[in-house]
């Protein structure tokens, strides 16, 4: 019997009854359904933290003070293992470039009759570049300012609608803790990055906050990598536990950070997910392929005369074997594509609502994870159509004619 | 001596026992009968005396228990099933007692199905074989018509198109004229004999003389055996020396 034949043959089995078909393939429907939706959600948050990693410059890295595990979150305050020597050694270093430190100034941030709770970060010119920040509106911090230790400050976005509203912040003056500082510029807006807002900060020059401060230490320090993150970053290690005489077993008393090793948390992150929705995948598919099996029970009893009538004028085994089969699998596929169109669809309700609450969420499928389920569900239909297809083929023609 | 072709079937002392169950039902003791091609053979003989077994026997869908059954000479229990299934495509056919035409299917879709499963017909012939088998039993007009929509002797009819379209050696019909009226029965027995004189063995089951009257050979079953074998020659002595009594 030619292929074609014996497909149609199957999806005459599949359409002479669709309600039963469309119920037997609901267990498909949803697992399918559920993968794609969840692979499709993945994929945008994965856009959403690659394009924050990409803003950020892949060359990025930060040393914090301090062993943090947690991630950057709050840190800096309180360790002071990072000195000025540390960073004049690292100024010395081939594999990075531009150290740049960042030292905080306590204090509330306020203007005329508002208050913000940015928070203040004295820096050198340097770190604009090594965190990819532009300016919207007057200028950055230059050589200048930090040379005469002025009292100067460029604000995040946020902080100037708060302090000013709509009117233009430069010029003006604002208060940070007890000394008055006018502002000559505006940053352009970046959005939240890891889960800080980078629009909620002021920029002073470090001279000045050295100064105001008296601070010995650092908060941290902002570079860039010349060479492959990863070796730049063992580089940064090895010289500043040599400098701070960590003992080969201890643990480092800073913690160094690319923005390339977020991407590597990202793959961690996507791999846990990848593990989720492959258990719920398995589980919805097996139960899937039991309803599958079921009704390939049902249908291979109710069709018994049928295929000793097919036997009787000359359908050999394998015929029968694979008009069973291919009517389980044609039935798995309906349910697939079915639970791929519904996540698709769900995917996409679900890109129009998330960007009011974050903004770079953009709709994106998972096409390989459509692929792979759209198979997985095929072998489904093969796995557990293959008995009861089985079954029918080795029926004898008589005893199947028969049948009542 | 000349080389004898060996007859198409052959059965030697052939037996069939049905087994349900642990319970063993004889059927068919002894059985020993040679058709040749061409033959117009009538099984006939009392309800439940194994004329349906014999032929579906014969037909190759389904086994006997004891003694031989030959196929051109061949011992048919080293057929495996591939070689079985080849021979019921394309060798001999079936017209059931009980029409087992697939429901929710067309006439023609029917009368199509084993042309699905024939190794050597090409598709490109298949409609007109489909056509010209609905036409020989006069179904064209129903041919599009679901075999729910027939009376019981359209599906008859249905059932020995089917017979038919893969222009088969021998065709076996089970009481083909059991559930119709005169008129189309003498319709069904004028299609099977022209098959015949078209070169085809026929082999049915009847309880009916007139219809027996077309066959040239008559073996009657009691009880699973063969109690009689007569050519049409050796019963027209018969019946004469009957009448000359
Ligand atoms: N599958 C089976 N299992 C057990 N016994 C069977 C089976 N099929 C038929 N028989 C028995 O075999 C005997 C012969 O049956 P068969 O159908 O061959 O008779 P028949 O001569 O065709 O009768 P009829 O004229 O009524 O069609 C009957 O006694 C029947 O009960
Ligand atoms: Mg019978």
């Amino acid at each position: 019997m030619l292929l074609s034949d014996t497909l149609r043959s199957s999806l005459a089995g599949v359409s002479s009854n669709w309600m039963r078909s469309g119920l037997t393939a609901l267990g498909i429907v949803i697992g399918v359904g559920a993968v794609v939706l969840m692979t499709a959600i993945g994929a945008s948050m994965e856009q959403v933290i690659l394009g924050q990693i990409s803003s950020l410059g892949a060359r990025s890295m930060v040393i914090f003070p301090g062993r943090q595990e947690g991630g950057p979150q709050g840190v800096g305050t309180g360790f002071d293992s990072l000195t000025f020597d540390d960073l004049a050694a690292l100024e010395q270093l081939k594999t990075i470039e531009t150290p740049a430190p960042v030292m905080f100034v306590p204090g509330v941030v306020s203007a005329e009759t508002e208050e913000d709770a940015a928070r203040v970060m004295g820096v050198i010119p340097p770190f604009f570049e090594n965190q990819n920040i532009d300016v919207a509106r007057g200028r950055l911090i230059e050589y200048a300012d930090e040379e005469a230790a002025l009292f100067v400050a460029v604000l995040g976005p946020d902080t100037a609608r708060n302090l000013f509203g709509d009117r233009d912040p430069i010029g003006k003056r604002v208060k940070i803790g007890d000394h008055f500082y006018s502002v000559i510029g505006v940053m352009q807006a970046r959005g939240s990055q890891f889960f800080q807002n980078f629009d909620s900060r002021v920029f002073v020059p470090f001279s000045t906050a050295r100064q105001v401060t008296g601070q010995k230490y650092l908060n941290f320090v902002t570079m860039r990598s010349l060479v492959e993150p990863s070796l730049a970053l063992e580089d940064v290690q090895s010289l500043l536990r040599q400098r701070h005489d960590i003992a080969e077993s201890a643990d480092d008393d800073f913690t160094v950070r690319s923005a390339d090793q977020a991407n590597e948390i990202l793959g961690g992150v996507s791999l846990g997910l990848t593990a989720f929705i492959t258990m719920i995948a398995a589980i919805s598919l097996v139960v899937g392929g039991i309803g599958i099996m079921n009704i390939m029970i049902v249908s291979v009893t109710e069709r018994t005369r049928e295929i000793g009538l097919r036997k009787a004028v000359g359908a050999r085994q394998r015929d029968i074997l694979l008009q069973f089969l291919l009517e389980a699998v044609a039935l798995t596929l309906v349910g697939a594509v079915t639970g791929a169109l519904v996540g698709v669809l769900l995917a996409g309700v679900i890109s129009l609502i998330v960007p009011m609450f974050l903004e770079s969420y953009h709709f994106a499928l998972s096409l390989p994870a459509i692929a792979i389920s759209l198979v997985v569900a095929a072998f489904t239909g093969i796995a557990f159509g293959y008995s009861p297809a089985r079954t029918a083929a080795k029926l004898h023609p008589i005893d199947a004619l028969r049948y009542e | 001596m000349t080389a004898m072709t060996p007859p198409l079937l052959e059965t030697r002392s052939l037996g069939k026992i049905y087994l349900n169950d642990d319970v063993e039902t004889p059927v068919l003791f002894d059985v020993s009968l040679a058709i040749t091609k061409g033959e117009f053979v009538a099984i006939m003989g009392p309800s439940g005396s194994g004329k349906s077994t014999l032929m579906h026997i014969l037909g190759f869908l389904d086994t006997h228990t004891s003694g031989d059954f030959l196929f051109q000479g061949e011992q048919t229990q080293a057929f495996d099933d591939d070689a079985l299934a080849r021979i019921r495509a394309t060798r001999v056919s079936f017209v059931f007692q009980a029409f087992n035409l697939l429901p929710r299917t067309t006439v023609f879709d029917n009368v199509l199905l084993p042309l699905l499963y024939h190794p050597t017909i090409p598709t490109s012939e298949r409609e007109a074989r489909t056509n010209k088998a609905i036409a020989a039993v006069g179904l064209t007009d129903r041919a599009t018509f679901f075999s729910s929509q027939l009376s019981g002797g359209q599906k008859q009819r249905v059932a020995i198109a089917r017979a038919l379209v893969t222009d088969p050696e021998v065709i076996f019909a089970d009481e083909p004229t059991g559930n119709l009226d005169s008129a189309s029965g003498a319709a069904v027995m004028e299609a099977l004999q022209k098959l015949n004189d078209a070169g085809h063995t026929i082999i049915l089951v009847t309880h009916e003389s007139e219809t027996a009257a077309h066959a040239k050979r008559i073996i009657r079953l009691h009880d699973g055996r063969v109690v009689e074998d007569t050519t049409s020659f050796k019963r027209r002595v018969a019946n004469e020396n009957t009448k000359l009594k």
